[in-house]
C-alpha cells in the first residue's frame, strides 16, 4: 500500500511498568491506514488499552515511535520541512484523534450540548452558534436532539456513549479510538452504540476498536489484531483471524469467547 | 459572679455588639475569599509536575540522582508554606503580620460602612487569609484529587490543554464537591477571627473589652459575646449540613 495511505505508524512500541518488570507493550509495530476499521482483541491484561491509549499519548510509551502526519509524536521535538527543530504539540495531534472510553467520561457538570461544544469553542476557536448548530446536527444523527439540554446523569448508558462518540466527532478527527465502548453497557443498549459505530465505519472513518464484540469485529472490521502478553501475536482480515487462526494462543482465545 | 445589673450595663452597649458582629462577618468573609484564592494557587503549586532536573533520570542511575531528578521547587515552596502555617499559632502569625510585616506600611485610615476601621482590619484579613489559605489548600487539593482521572483524559483527548482542563473540567467539579468544607472553614474563621481584637479590630471580642473597661463587668459581656458567636455559627453550620445532604442526594439520582 502507498505510504500516503498510512495514517499512523507504530514502530517497536514498548511500555514497561514496575521498573521494567511488566511489559504491557512488548515491541508492537503496526500501520493504521486511512479508512481502516482495525479491531483489537485479546485476553484481559494483554495490552490492548495500553496500545490504544499510547496512540494519543494518554500513556507515554517507554520506547518506540508513533508516526502521525509524518511526526514522531512520542518525542518532544521534530524537524520541520525547513529543517528547523520544532516542539511537538501533542494537543494539536489529539484534536485529530477522537477517543471513546469504556466509562463514557462525559462531563457531569455540563449539559449534553455544552459537553459537545466546549472543546470546539475553546480549542478550535469555533464560535458558539456554529458549534451549537454542528452539535445539534450530530445529535440528530444519533437520534438524541431532544436531549441537548439534559445533563449526563439523566441519560442511559447507551445514550451517554452515543453522546461521547458525537462529542469526539465535533473535533472532526481523522481517526477514532474506541476502548471497549460497549463493555460497561447493559446488554440491551449495546446494539444502539454498535449501530452508530457501524455507520461511522460506513462513512469511511478510520477506527481502532478494542472490543469483545466478536460479531462487530467480523462484520465491520477490515483488520483484526490479536494481542497477548503485550505482544501482537497475529493480525489479518476477520476471515483469516476467525476462520483460520494460526497461533495457538489465538485458537485458545477464540475457543473461549466464541 | 454574674448579675442582672451587669447584664443591664452590658446591654446598654448593645450597639457595640452589633457593630462587632458586622465587623466579624466582614472580616471572616474577606478571609474566606482571599484565603480561597491563595489556597487555589498553593494547591496547584503542590500538584505541579515541574521537575527541572528530570533529565538526570536515566536507567541505572544512582539513588541520589533519582531523588534529585524528582526535585520540584514549586511544590516544595508551597509545601513548606503550608507546613509552617499549620505548625505555628495563629496569634503569632497575626502579630508577625501586624508588628513586623506591616510595621512600616501606613494603610489608608477610613471607616468601612462607617464602622470598621480599615487600617486595623487589613492586617487581620491578611493574617487570617495566610493562615486559612494553608488549611484550605489541603481541602482543595483533596477535592481536585477526588475527580475521576477519566475526566482529565476525556478533556485531554479532545485536545484541551492541561490548564483548560483544570479550568473548565476539574476545578468546577472539585469546587462543587468541596463547597461544604469551604463553608465549614468559614465557620472556623468566624470563631478564630475573635483574636483580632488584640490588634484593635473592632469585632465582637473587642466590644467585650470596651464594655469591660467602661463598666468593670466582664462575665456578662462575655456571655453575650458567646451567644452572638453561637447565633452566627450554629445556624450557618446547620444550613451547610442541609445543603450538603441535598447535594449528595442530587448526585445519586
Ligand atoms: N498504570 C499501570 N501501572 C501498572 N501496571 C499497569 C498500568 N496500566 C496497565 N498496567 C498493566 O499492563 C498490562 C496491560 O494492561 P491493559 O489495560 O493494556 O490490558 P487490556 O488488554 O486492555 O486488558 P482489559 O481487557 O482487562 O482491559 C496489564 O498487566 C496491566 O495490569
Ligand atoms: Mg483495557
Amino acid at each position: 500500500m502507498a505510504t500516503s495511505d498510512k495514517l499512523i505508524q507504530v514502530k517497536n512500541l514498548k511500555k514497561y511498568y514496575n521498573k521494567g518488570a511488566l511489559h504491557a507493550l512488548d515491541d508492537v509495530s503496526v500501520d493504521i491506514n486511512r479508512g481502516d476499521v482495525m479491531v483489537v482483541i485479546g485476553p484481559s491484561g494483554s495490552g490492548k488499552s495500553t496500545l490504544l491509549r499510547s496512540l494519543n499519548l494518554l500513556e507515554v510509551p517507554t520506547d518506540g515511535e508513533i508516526i502521525f502526519h509524518g511526526i514522531d509524536i512520542t518525542k518532544k521535538t521534530f524537524t520541520n520541512k525547513e529543517g528547523k527543530t520544532e516542539k511537538v504539540n501533542i494537543n494539536l495531534h489529539r484534536q485529530k484523534m477522537g477517543m471513546v472510553f469504556q466509562h463514557f467520561n462525559l462531563f457531569p457538570h455540563k449539559t449534553i450540548l455544552d459537553n459537545m461544544t466546549l472543546a470546539p469553542i475553546k480549542v478550535l476557536g469555533m464560535d458558539q452558534k456554529e458549534a451549537e448548530e454542528k452539535a445539534m446536527a450530530l445529535l440528530k444523527r444519533v437520534g438524541l436532539e431532544d436531549r441537548a439540554g439534559a445533563y449526563p446523569i439523566q441519560l442511559s448508558g447507551g445514550q451517554k456513549q452515543r453522546i461521547a462518540i458525537v462529542r469526539a466527532l465535533m473535533m472532526e478527527p481523522e481517526v477514532m479510538l474506541f476502548d471497549e465502548p460497549t463493555s460497561a453497557l447493559d446488554p440491551e443498549m449495546v446494539g444502539e452504540v454498535l449501530e452508530v459505530m457501524k455507520e461511522l465505519a460506513r462513512d469511511g472513518m478510520t477506527m481502532v476498536v478494542v472490543t469483545h464484540e466478536m460479531g462487530f469485529a467480523r462484520e465491520v472490521g477490515n483488520r483484526v489484531l490479536f494481542m497477548a502478553d503485550g505482544q501482537l501475536l497475529e493480525q489479518g482480515t476477520p476471515e483469516e483471524i476467525f476462520s483460520t487462526p494460526k497461533h495457538h494462543r489465538l485458537q485458545d482465545f477464540l475457543a473461549k469467547v466464541l | 459572679m454574674l448579675s442582672a445589673k451587669g447584664f443591664e450595663a452590658a446591654f446598654s452597649y448593645i450597639q457595640l455588639f452589633g457593630e462587632g458582629l458586622i465587623t466579624t462577618v466582614t472580616l471572616s468573609a474577606l478571609t474566606v475569599i482571599f484565603g480561597f484564592m491563595l489556597a487555589l494557587v498553593l494547591a496547584l503549586m503542590r500538584m505541579s509536575n515541574f521537575r527541572p532536573l528530570h533529565f538526570l533520570d536515566k536507567p541505572g542511575c544512582g539513588r541520589v540522582v533519582k531523588v534529585l531528578s524528582k526535585f520540584n521547587p514549586i511544590s516544595l515552596v508551597a509545601n513548606i508554606y503550608v507546613e509552617v502555617f499549620r505548625a505555628t499559632p495563629l496569634l503569632v502569625q497575626l502579630f508577625i503580620v501586624y508588628y513586623i510585616l506591616l510595621a512600616g506600611v501606613s494603610l489608608p485610615a477610613f471607616k468601612l460602612f462607617g464602622i470598621i476601621r480599615f487600617e486595623r482590619m487589613i492586617p487581620g484579613v491578611i493574617a487570617l487569609s495566610l493562615n486559612s489559605g494553608a488549611y484550605l489548600s489541603e481541602i482543595i487539593r483533596s477535592g481536585i484529587q477526588s475527580i475521576d482521572g477519566g475526566q482529565t483524559e476525556a478533556a485531554r483527548s479532545l485536545g484541551m490543554t492541561q490548564w483548560h482542563t483544570m479550568q473548565y473540567i476539574v476545578l468546577p467539579q472539585a469546587i462543587k464537591n468541596i463547597l461544604p468544607a469551604i463553608a465549614n472553614e468559614f465557620v472556623t474563621i468566624i470563631k478564630e477571627s475573635s483574636i483580632c481584637w488584640t490588634i484593635g479590630v473592632q469585632e465582637v471580642m473587642f466590644a467585650v473589652n470596651s464594655i469591660k473597661s467602661a463598666t468593670y463587668f466582664i462575665g456578662e459581656p462575655l456571655i453575650i459575646a458567646a451567644c452572638v458567636y453561637f447565633c452566627l455559627t450554629f445556624p450557618t453550620s446547620k444550613i451547610i449540613a442541609y445543603f450538603e445532604r441535598r447535594m449528595s442526594r442530587g448526585d445519586k439520582r
